[in-house]
This record gives C-alpha cells, structure tokens and sequence, in this order.
C-alpha cells in the first residue's frame, strides 16, 4: 500500500492514554477530534518533540521511531515540518529571517522548493523585511508556513492553523494550503476540530476521541458514520468553496461569483472581479426542494443531483452534486415528505444573506 | 589625586572582578542551562551546592578555595605539578575568589534570562533543522542576550566588592593583591578616614555605573532588541 506516514504507538499521561494504529495516504490528512483528544501530541510524536511509549512511525519508508529497533531520530533529522499553533516565529529575526532559518540548514541536494517561491506562493513580498511582531495574526501563519516550506519538509505538520485565526481569513489561508499542496505537492497533516475544514481541505480524516483513535476515513463519510459522526458535531457544519468574482451588482446589493459553471449570488462584497474569494454555507441554510419553485426571495436556485442520504444521527444529512459536493442538513419530517433518494434530482435553495465570505 | 598604592587596588579590583566574570561565566551558564533546560536528575542538589556561596560567610567560601588551591589541595597539588605555579597570595587567586562568590548570582539571574526563552522556540528550531547547539547558539541566546549580559554585570558588581573571601586567599598585599575592599579595610584600620573615604567614593561610583548599566538590561527592552533587527 502507498502509504506516506505510518503511525502504530502509543503515549502515556497521567490519566490519558494515545493510541493510534494507521496508515496514512499521500495528500492531505486530518487528524480531528475535541480537545484533548490527543491530536497535538500525536504531532510532537511523529514530530519528535515529544516520544511515544512504544510503537513505531514512518515517514516515505524511512523509520523515525522505533521501540523494538531502538529508533528515534533527533527532530533535525526528521525532514518533517510543523507549523505550531501560535506559529512561533523567532521574535529576534526579521520574516525573511525566520523563512531562511530552515532553508539554511538544508543541504543543496535535498532543497526543493525556493524561498522566492513561498514568498511568491504566499504573497510575503512586502512582509520581507519587517519585525514578526508587528505582523497580524493571518500574516505570521503564512511566515510560519513558508518558514516550514523553506527546509523542504517529506511531511508538513498543521497544529490548527485556524484556529486562532479571525473567521475572516480562514479562507484565505485554506486556499493557501490547497495552493501549497498542489504546487510543492508536499503531504501534509493536518489538525482540525472543524470538520467543515476538513472536509475542505483534507482527503482521509484520523478521528481520535481522548486518545483512542475512532476512524480513519474520507472526511465526508465521516459525518453519517455512527461512532465518528458525534465527534464531528453536526450542528456547525458548513459548506466551503472557492469561488471567483465575476460582477457587482450594486442597485440589488449583491456579487454574483462563480463556482466552476454554476454562478452564485452573494451579498456585496469588496473584492476585484475575477479574484478568488472563499465562501461558507452553512448546511442547515442549505433549503432542498423537490421541485423548482418558481416565485420565491432567495436568490440562489441551483439544480444538483443527490449523493447520498445520512439519516445515522437526529438530523438527516442530504449529501448532493453540483459542482462540489454539498452537504444540506434537513429533518427527518422533511426527508419524508420530499421523498429524496440517492441518484435524483434536487433543488438547492441559499439566500444570498446566508453565503458568509471568509476572506 | 588618588596615589598609585590606590590606583593600583582600583585597578586590581577591575582586573580580579572581570577575570572572575570570565572564569565564571561559562561555568555559570552551563550549571543555569542544566537547570532550566535539561531534565536531568539532582537538579535541587546541584542548585544547593552552587548557592552555598551566597548564604555561607565569604570567608567560608575563601578558607574552601584555600584548601583547594593549597599545595596539598587536589587543584594547588596539580597546578603545581603540571605549572609549577602556585595561585595562592596572587591577584588571579582574588579573581577566582571573586569568580566563585558571584557564581550563584550569575547562574541565577542566568535561569531567569534562559526560563524566558519560551522552549517550544527552540524546538521549533528544531524542526526546521537546527541540531541542539545550533539551537541554543542561534536562538536560545539571542533571545537570551540581555539576561546573560545583565548576570555577567550583576557577577562582575559583586566581584568588586568581594572581602572575605578574597583576603584568605590572596592576603592582603599592597600593590600585589590588595583589592579597593581590603585597602578600604586596612585605611580603616590605620586611622586613615580621608584615604578611606576617596576609596569608598570610588566603590560607589564603580557600583553604580555596573548597576545602572543591569538595570538598563534588564528593563529597557526595546531599546537594546531594535539593534538584532535588520533595518
């Protein structure tokens, strides 16, 4: 099997225990789960700030743990890049400092990826020269990420790099990372307590749950699974997309943008036509009907097919097609009456007021 | 103004108290770094043991170094083996006296500068590659910079006016091992109030610069960490 990272240990604190057991594929992965779950010390593990009680991982074939072979190979020699919580950039050098430190220290036959293109990737240009500590909290991630990038990682370690991030620029930054991932096709894992997240980013999720580890599965699938999906808390599910300015249309007080084909209306917003601008429904706003409604207020009427139906937990996840996958959530007297089935066609109802933008 | 008999003490006391800095700032750093920064074991032991100079009388501390540094003292034993020299009644015998007694003092101030570098800094260095005394070379003291230099100026103030010890080892030899403190003592003890006088002035303008300057250290950040950043 063509797997990238393969974790099998254990760690042990007073009263909690880590037990992971998988095999992780190429891509992105995301490691979910509530606090105190286990994720960040599975990080340092694999990181090696921190080592397991027993077990064994790794990374591309190479062993960077091993209790029966007597393995642990310091973190410097790991190839493995972390980009912390708090970011932690050195407050003692400038960025450009801080995104050279690694790049260093990295021999010239294993550089693959140039300072000059992170600093274009991630639009660092004007931050070069500046002290990190006046950076705000969206520009010390990106310096943290191409601070990492710079040593050409085999694996990026992702502790939340939301989290404490401002709603606004979540989406910035989760473009960033697709960005990232599909230039420098550089693995990655990723910790997240937002499935919405992880379903937008990650291509296999690693639940954990204090330590034990529940699932290992395709984010989406996740959701309607029965030991996994309570975890996931369904309540704040959202759809993310990517979607780009195509016009604004200022006497209705919208921007219509477009998501591959299909163009949406959002309400106004501030930004050029034809830059990308990532957007968040939630998938209780998402209203189905089984039927095109012909006068109605919500602004967005989109014809899509349905996936699957998750009527596991106490509300009914429709899992529909267009473009993207979509996730609406829809109570089980709904799914009665529409009579919506796998295969059929379905009509996704948004307001516009109900489209946040995450930029 | 000042006669070279004093001259010569001031000037010895400068020497004795900055040999002592140098001596006994690596040793310093390295017990201040095992404490804070390793998880090794007997850490309260070794803690205790370095602070003894600061509770016990100087002249405790003098009478051990004495001992130690005599002819048939394990170190005085080989330093004349190997040397031939001996380092007792001699002006480097001050500086290690003064070295000695400022050690607590410098491996102190020394923890509270290297437990101000936040760990997870140096183990994101780490990380990207940095070995540990690359780390600790590139990071940890950089950030730790005004801390050491503040304990080294707090070790050499202390060594300025270093007494007790100082006199059991090095004696109390005009011109040859007579530090401010002692020709203060002995100023003191002939009756010479003026002499003593013009001595201590010159302590107290020696202790306040050393501590003008720590206190600049240790509070005035900004002003000493614009100079790290590149302009």
């Amino acid at each position: 099997m063509d797997s990238v990272i393969s974790l099998n240990l254990r760690k042990s604190f007073p009263g909690f225990q880590l037990s992971v057991n998988a095999d992780l594929p190429a891509g992105i992965a995301a490691v979910f789960g509530p606090s105190g779950s286990g994720k960040t010390t599975l990080l340092n593990c694999i990181a090696g700030l921190d080592r397991p009680d027993e077990g064994e991982i790794r990374l591309q074939g190479q062993t960077l743990y091993s209790n029966s072979a007597g393995i642990n190979l310091a973190p410097e020699r790991r190839r493995v890049g972390y980009v912390f919580q708090d970011n932690l950039l050195f407050p003692h050098l400038s960025v450009q400092k801080n995104i050279h430190y690694g790049y260093k220290l990295t021999s010239e036959s294993r550089r693959r990826v140039a300072p000059g293109q992170l600093v274009d990737l991630l639009e660092l240009g004007p931050l070069m020269q500046r002290r990190t500590s006046g950076l705000s909290g969206g520009e010390q991630q990106r310096v943290a990420l191409a601070r990492a990038l710079a040593a050409s990682p085999d694996l990026l370690l992702l502790d939340e790099p939301l989290a404490s991030l401002h709603l606004s620029i979540r989406g910035r930054i989760l473009r960033y990372l697709k960005a990232i991932h599909r230039e420098l096709s550089i693995p990655m894992l990723y910790v997240s307590h937002s499935i919405s997240e992880v379903i937008a980013l990650a291509d296999s999720a690693l639940v954990l749950d204090r330590g034990r580890q529940v699932a290992l599965d395709e984010p989406r699938t996740l959701l309607g699974r029965s030991d996994a999906g309570p975890l996931t808390s369904r309540d704040s599910v959202e759809n993310i997309f990517d979607v780009s300015v195509i016009e604004h249309l200022p006497e209705s007080g919208i921007t219509l943008a477009a998501l591959g084909e299909t163009t949406l209306a959002l309400p106004q917003v501030d930004v050029p036509t034809g830059q990308p601008v990532s957007i968040s429904i939630r998938a209780s706003d998402v209203i189905l009907a089984s039927e095109k409604p012909n006068s109605i207020s919500a602004r967005n009427i989109l014809e899509a097919r349905i996936d699957r139906v998750d009527a596991a937990g106490r509300s009914i996840l429709i899992h529909a097609h267009l473009e993207q996958p979509w996730i609406s959530e829809i109570t089980p007297d709904a799914l009665a009456n529409l009579n919506l089935r796998e295969g059929e066609r379905v009509y996704l109802i948004i307001k516009s007021s109900s489209i946040s933008l995450l930029d | 103004m000042l006669s070279s008999a004093e001259l010569h003490a001031l000037r010895l006391s400068l020497q004795a108290a900055s040999l002592g800095v140098l001596l006994g700032f690596p040793v310093a750093f390295a017990i201040a770094w095992a404490l804070v920064k390793t998880e090794m074991r007997g850490k309260l032991a070794l803690e205790i043991l370095v602070s003894f100079p600061l509770a016990l009388p100087p002249v405790i501390t003098g009478y051990a170094l004495l001992l130690l540094l005599s002819r048939e003292g394990v170190v005085g034993r080989f330093l004349n083996w190997a040397f031939g020299i001996d380092l007792l009644f001699t002006w480097i015998a001050a500086a290690l006296a003064a070295g000695l007694v400022s050690l607590p003092l410098m491996v102190r101030a020394m923890e509270v500068a290297l437990a101000g570098v936040d760990p997870r800094l140096e183990k994101a260095a780490r990380s990207l590659g940095a070995g540990p005394i690359r780390s600790l070379l590139t990071v940890t003291l950089p950030l730790a910079y005004r801390g050491m230099a503040a304990a080294a100026l707090l070790g050499f103030a202390r060594g300025l006016g270093e007494f007790g010890a100082t006199i059991v080892v090095a004696g109390n030899v005009p011109g040859l091992t007579q530090t401010l403190p002692l020709a203060i003592f002995t100023d003191l003890q002939a009756g010479d109030d003026s002499a003593a006088l013009r001595l201590v002035a010159i302590s107290v303008i020696l202790a306040a610069i050393s501590l003008t300057i720590h206190h600049v250290l240790i509070h005035r950040r900004g002003s000493l960490r614009r100079q790290w950043t590149p302009s």
